[in-house]
């Protein structure tokens, strides 16, 4: 398994344009957008550290269904089966592949973070960061096994649309964008049933000093639990298939 | 050397109302090369996925080396080259040999497994950047890597130039004569010709001629010096006729 996941991190690092995107686009639309809310409190939160969070985890869901999904191409390639007749078990294969996604949501919270601290001065004490980045990358258990249910199940064509759609829907609505402060109140109750709106939540809740909510962590797990039954049965409904 | 490495028997699979495989029984010997041809459709690529439990068969058993095919490919004991199968972008040439290396017991070394497969010099070269030709070699490295007691190969030589494809042979027939066990399909009689000690003749799913290439030749009814090309298609043209009119409905 050791070899598969180092294997699997040089692909990622000679490759980094999936790396590249996630960091990119929250680090820029902090950058330009920061500054509109800045007096306000968001999340209970300065808003340019609420901000930071929302989009350091809009990047990370992003970098995190992009790996996920993109198990799609490497079942198209012939790669899965190549794999399934050596003798590293499948499992191990599914388990590196989780992993390696989940690695690719710590980039772009490291540089959101570095960009809120130069052009908002955003502090946190060395503790605080920790636990940010530590809760910002376990946090996205979810996405991963949502990533690999859209990997899993569905074809190239189809995978990449549904994979963005999914994206797009699940950060919009669960207010890493925009904050959901902003929304109206049907959309407000509707973000906070999401785990995307949870995700972030554990990293306000700890910028701010507090433990997780338990509300949040159910929310998440439940959703943790659905895209686990979703990637398991998609697992095996892609292996059964040829 | 007769240890059985590969026992199909009364193996049937259908894929709707075709029967890829129809109660097909053979065994292949520890040591031979072993060549199985057929028409496009003749269920070769279907035994060979049923030989690697990629396909489960409908009835019928698999066993490689006397036990279950999952306990064999989680051993190590073999690897394959499949039509279907191919690497991701991204890694390089080292990186999928040092991958397959890592996860065989016994593998061999990495510079004398690119120079078996003819990639000395394309090492660091990325995967999604090879040619054809260069790919099946890197495929065929990759196979190669663990050492495997048995090597399964499904038409291995497709996309290689004709330099390519004399040294892949060589490269085969210097495995085999370790003791290693070896079965490819393949459309290119003369290499079953040059290359098995035996060949086994799929159509409609079924067997239809099976020994030394001089039997089949010999049982086709045509003279020794006769090409297998000839002998093929006696065998492939004249059986299935009863073959085809069962199958369809």
């Amino acid at each position: 398994m050791r070899a598969y996941l180092t294997f699997e991190l040089r692909r990622l690092v000679r490759d980094p344009r999936v790396m590249f995107f996630s960091v990119i686009g929250p680090v820029a639309t902090y950058l330009i957008f920061s500054g509109w809310s800045a007096g306000d409190r968001l999340e209970g939160l300065a808003a340019p550290v609420a901000v930071m969070i929302g989009l350091a985890g809009y990047g990370a869901v992003a970098g995190v269904l992009m790996v996920g999904s993109a198990v799609s191409q490497e079942r198209a390639a012939g790669w899965l089966h190549q794999l399934r007749v050596t003798p590293l078990p499948s499992g191990q294969v599914v388990a590196v592949k989780a992993l390696i996604g989940s690695i690719t949501a710590v980039p772009p919270v490291i540089t959101v973070g570095i960009a809120a601290s130069i052009q908002h001065h955003v502090e946190l004490s060395a503790g605080r960061w920790l636990a940010l980045l530590l809760l910002m990358w376990l946090g996205t258990v979810p996405f991963a096994l949502l990533g690999l249910a859209i990997g899993y199940g569905l074809s190239p064509q189809i995978a990449v649309p549904v994979n963005f759609l999914t994206f797009l829907a699940l950060s919009v609505l669960g207010g890493l964008l925009a904050p959901a402060t902003y929304f109206p109140e049907a959309l407000q109750h509707l973000a906070h049933a999401l785990p995307t709106y949870r995700y972030a939540e554990l990293g306000w809740r700890s910028a701010a000093g507090h433990l997780p909510a338990p509300a949040g962590l159910a929310v998440l797990a439940a959703w943790t639990v659905l895209f686990a039954a979703v990637a398991a049965w998609s697992y095996r409904r892609s292996t059964a298939r040829r | 050397m007769n240890a059985v490495a590969v026992h199909l028997s009364g193996v049937t699979r259908r894929f709707g109302a075709v029967r890829a495989v129809d109660d097909l029984d053979l065994t292949v010997e520890a040591g031979t090369v072993v060549a199985l041809l057929g028409p496009n459709g003749a269920g070769k690529t279907t035994t060979i996925a049923m030989m690697l439990g990629l396909v489960p068969a409908d009835t019928g058993t698999v066993t490689l080396f006397g036990g279950p095919v999952s306990d064999a490919v989680r051993a190590g004991r073999v690897a394959a080259m499949l039509q279907d199968a191919g690497f991701v972008p991204g890694a390089t040439v080292r990186d999928v040999v040092e991958l397959a290396r890592a996860l065989y017991p016994h593998p061999l070394g990495t510079g004398s497994i690119l120079a078996t497969a003819g990639l000395e010099g394309l090492a660091s070269r990325r995967v999604d950047r090879l040619s054809g030709g260069e790919s099946q070699r890197a495929r065929f490295a990759f196979a190669l890597a663990g050492d495997p007691d048995l090597l399964v190969l499904d038409e291995p030589t497709t996309g290689m130039d004709v330099a390519a494809r004399r040294q892949f042979w060589a490269a085969i027939r210097t495995y085999a004569a370790d003791g290693h066990t070896v079965l490819f399909s393949t459309h290119q009689l003369h290499e079953a010709d040059d290359v098995a000690d035996r060949v086994v003749v799929l159509t409609a799913g079924r067997i239809v001629a099976d020994g030394p290439p001089a039997e089949i030749r010999a049982r086709a009814g045509v003279s020794t010096s006769d090409s297998l090309d000839a002998a093929f298609l006696a065998l492939t043209t004249e059986m299935p006729a009863t073959k085809a009119a069962e199958t369809e409905h």
